[in-house]
């Protein structure tokens, strides 16, 4: 995901560039760079960090031009630095280009270009699109005719838009599976990503389809199609909604598009190099005493590795919150302190990992954006890498950490001999087959999810409960439903019941219960004495549970039947319909979702 | 941008409404359930609409005519013979002059716009974008599987397995020229033509989760009215209308030009009265009521949870609950709609297709238009009157010499 706009004006347009790619950063925020073509040259100034970051630095904004690209970027292909950052340029510096997508075949166009004598400057996938334009118009002298010859023999994906100083007033796009859209203006013509990059200048979009290029100037426009260059024709849409809309891609909120992110969440944690994990693991192994430490939801992260690495290394790794880790926890050489945080700026999290590099111990971290403070900070950087997490709420972020800790925990425990090669592998080929899974329960279960959620709106307090690790599932759970309902909630063990907490119980108090799988007998047999217990005191029995339970069928007033899935990854589908089932109540609740009150995306203040 | 709204349909599971009108032209909390599509339609920027007619068309045609009303132009394209959704999406080639286009059903009610959600995913995605959305069964719909881009994988025509819930098409698209073509090559069968599309990962969703219903059944015409009154907040009352002593007002009551309302009448919100209407002395209109325009209702009538087309006229010291009454209806003093069993079970309603289960423990009467019902006659609940029927007052004492 990147964002890319073009602008295209009789007056200077770097203002308006600058602007639109502002929108635009909610698509990527790990680099940023702009190409304005002036003076019969192309200026190009980018660099690492947010378009305001990078502004300070490289002042875009005193560029000049009327033409020109930017770009803010999510890393894919090639690390978070200055030279991989878009734009990128052919040598003599006569083409600037940007880019969203992934081209599948940029090896062997490299290595093509390479023996061609073209000396490349970034790792990218990008940088081959420029090069070969370069070499097209060498060719043939006319850059619509190298433009459309470079494109042709691309595969994979793109959205990209370029100057030339061979044209010093025309942009060019083209579309191939990332989106592309035209703004017209009398100020000036767009191309780029979404609608946002240009709604505040103009509300005349022209929609470009897969398979088409344009040709833009200030006056004029055409589209054409790559394959045969036939014009089309297409007349402009008025836009009549707002920004907003736009960037959810279809859904309703930031939130359920990362729940149905996940998939691919849990793929890409899968994908984290082996080498990393096991150097993870190592550490572990290695320390005295290791901590796992988080705040508010990768705190409850945190509880779930806990139970991973008992259950899985035979190691004790507390889950230590943050902000109360300097006052908690014994820390010194020889100790390892593992942080876990989507942003890497929470303030707590980098105090306490501050605290624990003082004392002495060796640090380590699990983050989602690259060159946050806490990936510099720490010793040792999992990067997680699961896209950009825009809603306040923590899903998809929380999902690939436990992921990444549950394959830390398989690797240590073949380290220390606690865990069978048979047992390693079955959880391998568990969390294998997840995605999928998770990929058919978000479809299969959303509209049953929903019907519970409005059914069971009327309790204004809960209980989540569960045993082993599903009891940090519940309270995990617990976090979301408060954060986006403003429901009063509570996670608790299910254990914890008769010890004083029963005493709340009655036909008021929702009681939700993270039933395990048969398969778990203990815990499972656990949990449903639980549900006895809460039923006979006129409690209302609200549970997940798997296909065949029979036994919580029955003791279950109302609930949610899950699909069967193997023991290891029983808890993660259960968290995710919780998620869900917040979601749900959410809404039907008229709550705000993505932005609760009172609440921020990364705190980064005490 | 153009849409397109398919309003062809005889509807023949909503009779005995749709014996007389086409369905879109069924009201719902006071308006034709097409005007909440037009109205969004124009919200959203479309300024040209085609709607495809067939069984009653005028009834559409005379009602909107050609749209300058809602700030649109509205052409009618007459579907002849009715030969399916594919074909009468085609027959709108012409007008449509290779623009992508946005497709509506005109039986399918959204509370809110959900047209904006489907442009913004086209501007996204530049391809065919479906309006998803999820629905209390999913039998009817079929199922739709979506990856995390929004891009439908896989859809389920005629779901069997009752373990699955999912999201499902809601009945607005938003549609490249080059549907027409795809039309074409699968001989106008619609299903296929999204299959081909889904294929070829090049059909995305857009979700609503604003209200929404299919209007199937008699019945849904009160969920659907339910669903639209809902959501109001304020009451609505236009200058013209005079409350006469003691009338009494509360909530959401959205009253048109020129009603009168009589002394010591009780309106209870959400309910709706239509122009020009009469509402007699002592009444109780009770929450989801919505009279049509030029509605008469006789002194000490109740009124609850019920949809009255237009211009009838309700005897006094009636009952009428959970019911949908037509145009033109006659009913005599003291008629009552029975609308739920002792025990309590729910209430079961005769179709063609036999006995169905309506789902609800308390439904009245669906009444066509043009129908007399005599003084004092009690209806059974879950009754369905044909069209025209006149039944006779129930004398019990006849000239005594």
């Amino acid at each position: 995901m990147c964002g890319i706009s073009a602008v295209t004006s009789r007056s200077d347009a770097v203002q308006m560039l600058f602007e639109s790619i502002k929108s635009l950063e909610y698509r990527g925020y790990d680099s940023c760079g702009v190409a304005m073509v002036s003076g019969g040259e192309i200026a190009v100034r980018k660099n690492v960090g947010g378009v305001d970051e990078v502004n300070a630095r490289e002042h875009l904004t005193h560029m000049t031009g009327t033409t020109g690209v930017a770009h803010t970027r999510w890393a894919t292909h090639g690390g978070v630095t200055q030279a991989n950052a878009h734009p990128h340029s052919t040598t003599d510096g006569s083409f600037s280009l940007v880019h969203n997508g992934i081209i599948n075949n940029y090896g062997e166009l490299k290595e093509e270009l390479t023996a061609k004598g073209v000396r490349f400057l970034s790792e990218t996938d990008t940088e081959v699109i420029v090069h070969l334009i370069g070499m097209a118009y060498a060719e043939f002298g006319d850059v619509e005719a190298a433009f459309i010859a470079a494109l042709r023999r691309l595969e994979g994906t793109y959205g990209l838009v370029m100057v030339t100083r061979h044209a010093p007033d025309t942009v060019y796009g083209a579309r191939q599976g990332s989106p592309l859209v035209l703004g017209l203006s009398e100020r000036g013509n767009f191309v780029a990503s979404d609608v946002n990059a240009f709604l505040p200048f103009t509300r005349d979009a022209l929609v470009l389809e897969d398979g088409e290029y344009a040709v833009v100037t200030p006056t004029s426009h055409r589209i054409a199609r790559l394959a045969d260059r036939q014009p089309v024709t297409r007349k402009p849409l008025r836009i009549q909604w707002d920004a907003e809309t736009s960037r959810k891609g279809g859904y309703s909120h930031y939130m359920l598009k990362e729940v149905f992110d996940q998939p691919q969440t849990v793929q890409n944690a899968l994908n984290v190099p082996q080498a990393h994990v096991e150097r993870l693991a190592d550490s572990i192994r290695a320390s005295h005493q290791t901590y796992l430490m988080g705040v508010g939801t990768t705190h409850y992260v945190a509880l779930t590795g806990q139970y991973l690495f008992s259950k899985l290394a035979g190691r004790y790794c507390p889950a230590v919150s943050s902000d109360e880790f300097r006052e908690l926890a014994m820390v010194g050489p020889g100790d390892l302190v593992v942080a876990i945080s989507q942003s890497g700026e929470t303030y707590d999290t980098l105090r306490s990992t501050q605290f624990a590099k003082e004392k002495g111990a060796e640090t380590a971290c699990i983050v989602n954006v690259m060159g946050s403070s806490l990936s510099l900070s720490a010793g040792q950087v999992i990067l997680q890498a699961s896209g950009p997490e825009i809603c306040v709420v923590s899903t998809k972020a929380a999902l690939a950490q436990m992921i990444i800790l549950h394959r830390v925990a398989l690797a240590l425990g073949l380290k220390t001999g606690r865990l069978e090669r048979a047992t390693h592998d079955a959880h391998y080929a568990a969390l294998k087959g997840f995605p999928a899974q998770v990929q058919t329960a978000l479809n299969e279960q959303s509209g049953f999810v929903r019907n519970l959620a409005e059914r069971t709106v009327h309790f204004k307090n809960w209980l989540l409960l569960g045993c082993g690790i599903y009891q940090a599932i519940a309270q995990e759970a617990s976090l979301k439903l408060k954060e986006v309902t403003y429901l009063h909630s509570e996670g608790i063990p299910a254990g914890f019941l008769k010890h004083g907490t029963l005493a709340m119980v009655d036909e008021r108090l929702g009681c939700l219960f993270f039933v395990p799988p048969r398969a778990d007998a203990s815990l499972h047999d656990d949990t449903l004495n639980a549900m006895q217990i809460v039923k006979a005191r006129g409690g209302p029995v609200i549970g997940w549970y798997f296909e065949g339970d029979t036994g919580a069928a029955k003791l279950v007033d109302d609930g949610l039947r899950l699909p069967q899935v193997p023991a290891p990854v029983a808890p993660y589908l259960e968290l995710i319909l919780a998620q869900l089932f917040s979601y749900f109540t959410a809404l039907k609740l008229g709550r705000a979702i993505d932005k609760p009150r009172n609440l921020a995306k990364s705190v980064t203040v005490p | 941008m153009k849409a397109v709204i398919l309003a062809a349909g005889r509807s023949e599971r909503l009779k005995p409404f749709t014996e007389t009108r086409a369905k879109p032209m069924i009201r719902v909390a006071g308006q034709p359930m097409l005007e909440y599509s037009l109205r969004g339609l124009a919200a959203a920027g479309v300024t040209d609409v085609l709607i495809v007619v067939h069984h009653k068309g005028e009834t559409i045609s005379s009602h909107f005519e050609h749209g300058a009303r809602f700030g649109l132009s509205i052409e009618y394209i007459r579907q002849d013979p009715l030969d399916g959704i594919g074909a009468a999406v085609r027959r709108c080639e012409k007008q449509l002059g290779g623009d992508p286009f946005l497709l509506v059903y005109g039986d399918v009610l959204a509370t809110g716009n959900p047209f904006k959600n489907v442009l913004g995913q086209y501007t996204e995605t530049g391809g065919a974008v479906a309006a998803l959305s999820l629905p209390t069964s999913s039998a009817e719909f079929g199922n739709v599987y979506v990856d995390h881009d929004m891009r439908i994988t896989r859809l389920v025509e005629k779901p069997t397995n009752p373990q699955v819930s999912n999201y499902v098409f809601a009945g607005f698209y938003c549609l490249p020229a080059s549907f027409l073509g795809l039309l074409a090559e699968v001989r106008n069968d619609m299903v296929q033509a999204f299959q081909r599309l889904v294929q070829q990962g090049a059909l995305y969703g857009s979700l609503w989760d604003g209200g929404w219903i299919d209007i199937t059944r008699p019945w849904q015409i009160l969920d659907a009215n339910r669903l639209v009154m809902e959501a109001w907040e304020r009451a609505e009352i236009h200058t013209s209308v005079k409350l006469e002593g003691n009338a009494h007002i509360e909530g959401a009551v959205h009253i048109e030009e020129n009603v009168r309302i009589g002394a010591g009448s009780i309106l209870k919100g959400p309910c709706y009265i239509g122009r020009d209407s009469y509402i007699g002395n002592n009444t109780l209109i009770r929450e989801f009521t919505a009279l049509g325009p030029e509605s008469i209702v006789g002194y000490g009538t109740e009124l609850k949870n019920c949809v009255l087309l237009g211009r009838s006229i309700l005897g006094r010291l009636s009952y009428i609950g959970d019911s949908v009454i037509g145009e033109r209806v006659h009913l005599g003093t003291g008629v009552t709609t029975v609308n739920h069993f002792d025990d309590g079970r729910l209430v079961p309603f005769e179709s063609e297709e036999g006995v169905l289960s309506s789902g609800h423990a308390k439904l009245g009467a669906f009444i066509g238009d043009d129908v007399v019902i005599g003084a004092r006659n009690v209806l059974a609940p879950g009754t369905r009157v044909r069209a025209g029927t006149r039944v006779e007052d129930l004398i019990s004492v006849r000239t005594i010499l």
